[in-house]
């Protein structure tokens, strides 16, 4: 069966963009991740204009955040201050993105530059997680203790200006580290089409050091925001959100989740991080792949954007 | 089935040529008249080109022309072409996956013996909305694929459908086919202001074949099989021409050439209008004329599932 997509204009298979949300969902309720970062390229993969993908794939983070930041409020695991700082450095950085994509597509650069961004993302974290991985997992085999944060450890961020208190997070630091990385993330999400959990975690952790029961909360917090926020501004300045394929992936990425994160259970932390990594840096290469390999087609097409709307 | 439909379509033909007839007796001129106006800029030749051809004398044809014995060349009857689409509009709905619109008319004061003489040649060109186009080249910078040079053509159909008795190139020569833009080759592309002077012939050319080629690929130029457009009888002809699913949505126009010796000797415009319908139009429209309330709805679309399908699984495991 077919159904015609209004905003992508084209008509697609619902079993192949079903199964595509099942696939992305099982991973990322295997390895707790928003899958962001899968979605995207393999919508670009399918065909789907890379600016619409990018735009329905901020509405299908919203569906798949919600109820995570839900049941994380409900457990107390949400600093609200913390989040609604990184929700606004989230809201500027997600509208400069935006604007960016504009300008990018009108360039005919937007491809590149997304490809781009993703073998960079992608392959730095894909490495440091894979280094990390690898660690853990000799550590463990040699017996030793993983080791966690250190308490009241100062660093440059503690030396800043505004500084206000976050007592869910019993820190007192400077607004500015906070708000800079919502504003990384929202860009991030504005032009790449991802969450950006994957950065905002460690970023929280190593350089605002808040404490690791509230970090994934307040992130989910700031996603489900940031995320609503860039739909609302790709669909009024780029109308690149799609909702009927946004649909189709989010009610097969739900069914998804749930198989993936009983997978998840039967495996250790470890081994987990290991094959994330090992997922990350793969879709890094197929997509820094298709940058240096000589295309079988030079030329592309598109419409002149700002005539028909 | 095809059969069938060719039957239904003669009989459709001869209803409609009986209305048409009746019109054009009564009011040729205004017929004419409206033609011209709508048409788009290459038909406004086609049908100076009829004018002529009715006005003057046909001398160019007379020598190879089987002359009817009561009839001298100059006063001989001027053939006209007359055609219609079976499907006056199509509506492109979520479950559009396409559709087959069948292009049909006959010939007026026909002189061919039969129809498979070969005496006249008929080609029918669907086109959609003309739209300016950006072309995009890669090459390689720094071993990175980029796109480095770009040109946009002023106005390239959108869609074109291509149908004719014969091959096009065996039926008129180039300057004919130009000047009404009948097939792939010879659909008129200019660069758009500033773009004219920045590339020589041969770039230009290898631009102009990569909207083809690219074109071709989605399915969006499309060239029916040398058989296109068939006789039935002296001087019906029907040709079905494929409408993909993902043909742009907006009018398109059926232009119907008559070819006798290699000159167009009339040309008729039918018109297809291709329109968004049910819950596809509701959408289209709501994303872009209330874009804002369109991204409200997005965002409390993906809230309500996430929500509903976490709780709905909450309660089915535990």
């Amino acid at each position: 069966m077919n159904i015609y997509l209004p905003i992508a204009e084209m008509s697609v298979s619902v079993a192949l963009f079903l199964g595509l949300g099942w696939a992305v969902g099982f991973l990322s309720g295997l390895f707790g991740v928003g899958g962001g970062f899968l979605l995207t390229p393999l919508l670009i993969f399918m065909g789907i204009p890379s600016a619409v993908a990018v735009g329905t794939g901020s509405m299908h983070i919203v569906a798949a955040s919600v109820s995570g930041a839900v049941a994380q409020y409900q457990r107390n695991n949400v600093d609200i201050k913390m989040g609604l700082v990184l929700v606004a450095g989230g809201v500027i950085g997600s509208a400069i993105g935006v604007g960016i994509v504009r300008i990018l597509r009108e360039i005919g650069q937007f491809d590149l530059f997304v490809a781009l961004s993703y073998v960079t993302f992608l392959g730095a974290v894909g490495a440091l997680m894979l280094i990390e991985a690898a660690g853990t997992i000799r550590r463990a085999r040699a017996g030793q203790p993983v080791s966690t944060r250190k308490r009241g450890q100062h660093s440059w961020v503690h030396g800043l200006p505004f500084k206000m208190r976050f007592h869910r997070s019993k820190l007192y630091i400077s607004a500015v580290p906070p708000t800079l990385i919502g504003a990384f993330v929202g860009f991030m999400a504005a032009v790449m089409g991802i969450g950006g959990g994957f950065v905002m975690v460690p970023a929280m952790i190593y350089l605002l050091r808040v404490p690791t029961n509230v970090v994934v909360g307040t992130s989910l917090f700031q996603i489900v925001f940031v995320m609503a926020v860039t739909t609302l501004l790709q669909a009024v300045q780029n109308k690149t959100v799609d909702v009927v394929l946004a649909l189709l992936l989010i009610i097969g990425g739900v069914i998804g989740a749930q198989f993936g994160a009983a997978a998840g259970g039967r495996l250790k932390g470890e081994q987990l991080r290991f094959l994330l990594a090992a997922l990350v840096l793969l879709m890094c290469l197929r997509i820094g792949w298709d940058l240096v390999a000589r295309p079988d087609e030079l030329y592309s097409i598109a419409p002149v954007l700002g005539v028909l709307q | 089935m095809r059969h069938k439909s060719g039957m239904m379509g003669i009989t459709r033909t001869s209803v409609t040529l009986c209305v048409l007839m009746i019109a054009l007796s009564a009011a040729p001129n205004f017929c004419l008249l409206t033609e011209a106006q709508a048409a788009p800029p290459t038909l406004e030749t086609t049908s100076e080109a009829r004018d002529k051809k009715q006005m003057g004398p046909r001398r160019p044809f007379a020598p190879s022309r089987p002359v009817p014995p009561l009839q001298t060349p100059q006063a001989g009857p001027v053939e006209r072409i007359e055609a219609d689409v079976s499907t006056r509009s199509v509506e492109v709905t979520t479950d559009f996956t396409g559709h087959e619109i069948l292009v049909f008319g006959s010939i007026d004061n026909s002189q061919q013996p039969s129809d498979e003489s070969g005496y006249y040649d008929v080609a029918v060109v669907v086109e959609g909305v003309p739209e300016p186009t950006v072309v995009r080249r890669k090459s390689d910078v720094a071993g990175i694929w980029i796109n480095t040079s770009s040109i946009i053509f002023a106005s390239v159909p959108s869609y074109y459908a291509i149908a004719s008795t014969r091959p096009i190139d065996e039926i008129a020569g180039p300057n004919v086919l130009n000047k009404h833009a009948i097939g792939f080759a010879h659909i008129k592309m200019t660069p758009e202001p500033g773009y004219q002077w920045s590339f020589g012939e041969e770039e230009l050319a290898a631009f102009k074949a990569a909207v083809i080629r690219l074109k071709r690929q989605e399915g969006l130029y499309v060239m029916e099989a040398k058989d296109g457009v068939t006789f039935i009888g002296r001087s019906l002809f029907r040709s079905t021409i494929a409408l993909p699913a993902n043909v742009p949505v907006g009018p398109l126009v059926a232009r119907v050439f008559l070819f006798r010796d290699g000159e167009v000797i009339s040309a008729h415009i039918a018109r297809v209008t291709l329109e968004r319908a049910g819950l596809e139009r509701l959408l289209h429209n709501f994303a872009f004329r209330y874009p804002f309330s369109y991204g409200i709805f997005a965002v409390m679309l993906a809230v309500l599932f996430g929500l509903l399908a976490s709780a709905y699984f909450r309660r089915g495991v535990r």
